[in-house]
């Protein structure tokens, strides 16, 4: 749905951006990571034409954007920054209802959507709907900017790196919200991010970035199991992979037959998170349960050791 | 293809006029259209205007028109800030000699008591043309040394012309002639007034800051009382403190005799005194608080003592800010020093007053030019010093 | 704690307010305090017109200027900010700032020659020298705000005229706000000053003091204008702090400018 045609973007002598080729799924979260100057943000900013390519084009849903009026465009795609940008002088709900009112949605339909998006988001209406940003905390004020970003039900949503200023637990928590908000509304995300795990964590696919140069763009199991060149490798850390690789599986596909002592674990638990419990409880193997609890079998260290291997 | 391309290219190219050259270009041009030169039967008598073209020999308005228009084509067809600076400059020593030439020529042999003053299209003119000056020395970035040596320089050219006599014809150097000895007192007086309370408001107020800074329980009421005084106008302020100057006059023994008077100098010292008070104590506060606290957590970490730590650290680090203050509250003197007049203070104000009390225009402008001059050179300077002191500490 | 110095400010203010008000409706009831001022029997109220009218003359006289000061300076500074004034732009600071070296009553004294005089010459230096505050706030108002702020509001699909009127504009408004502040104050003392070129005000009251030797007229011309002068310039600052405190710390921190320009003239 989102194609990026030979685009380039050149500041001076420097090309920021050179010459990327991409085409991105609708419905899916797709990463785009890289060290800072790599070109990552410039690229994410000349889809909603923040910043105008020197040369190449980006389509949404066939249709040239370099054609469409900046601001019309602007209001279909939603966007999400590092620092929320958050209008200081409005209200939580006003700040929502951003796009809706320059829509011209009438004044009820306005409500509710804000109020839906509160609830989604976890913001009480009741509690926060009249609070001014600066009376929120970090974490909720990235809430409200994400839900700014989604108040018109944008089939994309621009994300650049919006989990930046938030601590590690809160971040962590943040980015399993909206993976699980994206699967609901199913808006297609094109996020920007230096931190390799956050990739590995939300992206369905992963770009990699460096010197405005596309270095990879692939699922993130095929970046982490076949980086295309060095620099891929760094990023990723050679230490870390297998244990991101082990983030991507599930402990449900590495059940055996067979039973074990001790606190089982949960099937749709991540492999890194059951080679964890294993470890730290001393043990070979740990039983697995089902979401109802019903036992499916074992899982053993070994097991997931073959899992965390460089696939042949 | 290619023809569109270039199509576009010179479309972008004439849509890129400069608009800045083209407003200042319409400033000289329409400066000639207005009177260049006043001509006055008397000091008061009013005037008869005369354009460029009749106020001046014919050479010299040649050279000035020449002048005038290589300025204008600069503004129009030269975006290089250096041509433009080099031209506006030439102008304004050009309008400078013209006034002077038009002084020479116009003035009368059979009649003494006529005047000669320079009129609307030459103010024009020399505002166009330091404008031209200005926005091409703004980006030139000029450092603060430059800045310095281009004030000496344009100050010794003013009192070069003075000197030379080149301008001996004009009626304000005649008014200047007619009181020269008054002026020289005054000027001293203005200083005095402007320079002394302001040196007594650094005395007082560093230490004041400096309290504040250190005891939060001061650092609001005082700061609040200071800009109460601050908002009062300057000459109710004058006003009000007549009546407990004058009675401290009449009834403290040997006040009189230190010249502590209702009306006078003592009055308007002290009125500046407490309006610089303001600029110094919250300057120093602001400066002291600016200080990063990393640094000063480190000089306490290093073993630093309170009193080092102000003397080494804070004040050092906080300087630019104290020299900002300083640079608000002398500016502002020199020009509240002149409403001193009204109230027998003295300083320029006491030419100004007599001027607009005699509608002399001659006689405002010499109590209102010497001001305006002393306070942007005090301007100048000091932003030069404070830029320097600033450096390497941002 | 601090609310309660708040409030004996508020209630001070309240009072002088209406100390003034009765000051001015009937300013006989006070002349006995003033009569130890006066020499000869002379008389200790102002007697060539009602301080009321004094009062309100000046008043119109300093409104008018800043009103039109107001309108000009912040329609510049948002012309020079936009993309097709921003040649202006450093340009309009250097006049600022070489403008505000100026002294006040040095341009109230240049405006004699051209404007005569009586009010004419004092409106035209109020407005010219109440442009530049309300300019430079102004301008430091919509040339400091939050990056990402102001890049957010273009990436919603803000068009530029409403990224100005909703978002530039509201969170320049406390500096705005302050710089008209300043221009009123320093208006209100450079009509004290007009007098000298008959203008109709409050300085009139000194003046006649000063020429009459008559201390009486000088203290109560100086503390009407003072009070005056405060109680204005706290209504802005009232308003501006409120404007600020509700969008939070970031824009307070602004406030606080070390490069204030004094106000007094």
């Amino acid at each position: 749905m989102i194609e990026l045609s030979h685009l380039t973007k050149v500041y001076g002598d420097t090309a920021v951006v050179n010459d990327v080729n991409m085409e991105i799924e609708a419905g899916t979260i797709t990463v785009i990571v890289g060290t800072s100057g790599s070109g990552k943000s410039t690229l994410l900013r000349m889809v909603n034409r923040l910043v105008e390519p020197t040369e190449g084009r980006v389509f949404l849903e066939g249709n040239d954007v370099s054609t469409m009026p900046p601001h019309e465009l602007r209001r279909s795609i939603g966007y999400a920054i590092q620092n929320h940008g958050l209008f200081p002088h409005w209200t939580v709900a006003r700040n929502i209802a951003t796009v809706p009112m320059l829509l011209g949605w009438d004044r009820r339909k306005v409500d509710a959507r804000v109020e839906e998006l509160m609830e989604l988001f976890q913001l009480d209406h009741a509690q926060f709907a009249n609070r001014y940003p600066h009376e929120l905390s970090g974490g909720q004020q990235q809430r409200v900017g994400v839900a700014r970003a989604m108040a018109a039900k944008p089939a994309l949503l621009l994300m650049d790196e919006p989990f930046g200023a938030l601590d590690p637990i809160i971040r962590s928590k943040a980015q399993t919200d909206l993976k699980a908000i994206q699967r609901r509304t199913g808006t297609t995300i094109l996020l920007v991010t230096h931190d390799m795990a956050e990739a590995v964590h939300l992206g369905d696919r992963i770009a990699v970035m460096d010197g405005g140069l596309l270095k990879q763009y692939a699922p993130a199991a095929d970046i982490l199991a076949r980086p295309a060149d060095a620099f891929v490798d760094d990023l990723i850390g050679s230490a870390d992979r297998p244990f991101r690789y082990l983030t991507l599986g599930r402990v449900r596909a590495a059940v055996e037959p067979g039973v074990a002592e001790g606190a089982p674990l949960a099937a749709d638990a991540s492999l890194y998170e059951g080679l964890g419990e294993l470890l730290w409880s001393g043990r070979d193997a740990a039983p697995v349960i089902d979401d109802a609890g019903a036992p499916l079998g074992r899982v053993s260290l070994v097991g997931i050791a073959e899992r965390a291997a460089r696939p042949k | 293809m290619t023809t569109l391309a270039n199509a576009e290219t010179s479309r972008a190219a004439t849509s890129r006029i400069d608009r800045f050259g083209v407003v200042i270009a319409a400033f000289l041009i329409g400066a000639l259209a207005l009177p260049f030169a006043t001509l006055r039967a008397t000091r008061i008598a009013s005037g008869t205007g005369l354009r460029l073209f009749d106020a001046l020999p014919a050479t010299t308005m040649v050279a000035v028109l020449a002048v005038l228009a290589a300025t204008i084509g600069a503004a129009l067809a030269s975006r290089r800030p250096a041509v433009r600076l080099a031209l506006g400059a030439l102008a304004l020593a050009a309008l400078a000699l013209a006034a002077g030439a038009a002084g020479a020529h116009l003035m009368p042999d059979d009649n003494p008591y006529a005047r000669v003053a320079p009129a609307s299209g030459f103010w024009v003119a020399l505002f166009g043309a330091a404008m031209l000056v200005t926005d091409a020395s703004v980006r030139l970035k000029l450092g603060p040394a430059g800045r310095i040596v281009a004030l000496v320089i344009t100050a010794t050219l003013i009192v070069g012309l003075f000197a030379s006599g080149a301008w001996s014809h004009l009626s304000i150097v005649a008014e200047y002639r007619n009181r020269a000895d008054v002026f020289w007192r005054e000027t001293i007086n203005h200083i005095i007034l402007a320079a002394g309370s302001l040196a007594a408001a650094i005395a007082v107020g560093l230490p004041l800051g400096i309290l504040a800074y250190e005891i939060k329980a001061v650092r609001d009421p005082l700061i609040n009382v200071l800009n109460v005084v601050q908002t009062i106008p300057s000459m109710a302020l004058f006003g009000i403190l007549i009546a407990p100057l004058g009675w401290i006059a009449m009834n403290v023994p040997g006040a009189h005799a230190l010249g502590i008077r209702g009306i006078g100098m003592a009055p308007a010292f002290l009125a500046l005194f407490l309006y610089s008070l303001l600029p110094m104590v919250a300057n120093t506060v602001v400066g002291l608080n600016g200080v990063s606290r990393a640094v000063v957590d480190a000089a306490r970490g290093m073993g630093l003592t309170g009193r080092q730590r102000l003397f080494q650290v804070e004040m050092p680090l906080a300087l630019p800010v104290l020299l900002t203050g300083i640079r608000i509250a002398l500016v502002q003197n020199i020009g509240l020093a002149t409403v001193a007049a009204l109230i027998g203070g003295g300083g320029f104000g006491v030419f100004l007053f007599q001027g607009l009390g005699q509608t002399a225009t001659d006689l405002i402008l010499l109590g209102a030019l010497p001001p305006v001059a002393l306070a942007f050179a005090a301007a100048v300077v000091l932003d030069a010093i404070i830029e320097i002191s600033g450096r390497g500490k941002a | 704690m601090k609310r309660d110095k708040i409030r004996t400010g508020t209630v001070l203010r309240l009072l002088a307010f209406a100390v003034l008000l009765a000051f001015l409706l009937a300013p006989d009831r006070f002349a006995g305090l003033l009569t130890p001022l006066t020499n000869n029997g002379a008389p200790a109220i102002y007697n060539q017109g009602t301080l009321l009218d004094l009062t309100l003359s000046h008043l119109f006289t300093v409104g008018l200027s800043t009103v039109a000061a107001a309108i000009v300076a912040i329609g510049l500074a948002i012309f020079v900010t936009r993309p097709a004034g921003a040649e202006f732009l450093a340009l309009s600071r250097a006049i600022v700032n070489i403008g505000q070296t100026f002294p006040p009553v040095a341009v109230l004294a240049l405006s004699v020659p051209i404007m005569g005089f009586g009010e004419g010459p004092t409106r035209m230096a109020l407005f010219l020298y109440g442009l530049l505050p309300i300019f430079e706030n102004t301008l430091v108002g919509l040339s400091t705000l939050p990056p990402a702020v102001v890049e957010t509001a273009s990436a919603m699909g803000m068009t530029g005229r409403q990224r100005l009127l909703k978002v530039e504009l509201p969170l320049a408004m406390p500096l705005i706000v302050e710089g008209i502040r300043l221009s009123t104050v320093i208006g209100l003392a450079t009509a004290t000053i007009g007098s000298t070129v008959a203008a109709k005000g409050l300085g009139e009251v000194i003046v006649a003091g000063l020429l009459s030797n008559n201390l009486a007229f000088i203290v109560q011309g100086g503390v009407i204008t003072g009070v005056l002068a405060v109680l204005i310039s706290d209504g802005f600052e009232a308003l501006a702090h409120r404007m600020a405190k509700r969008r939070g710390a970031s824009s307070e921190a602004r406030q606080s400018d070390p490069d204030g320009q004094g106000s007094s003239a």
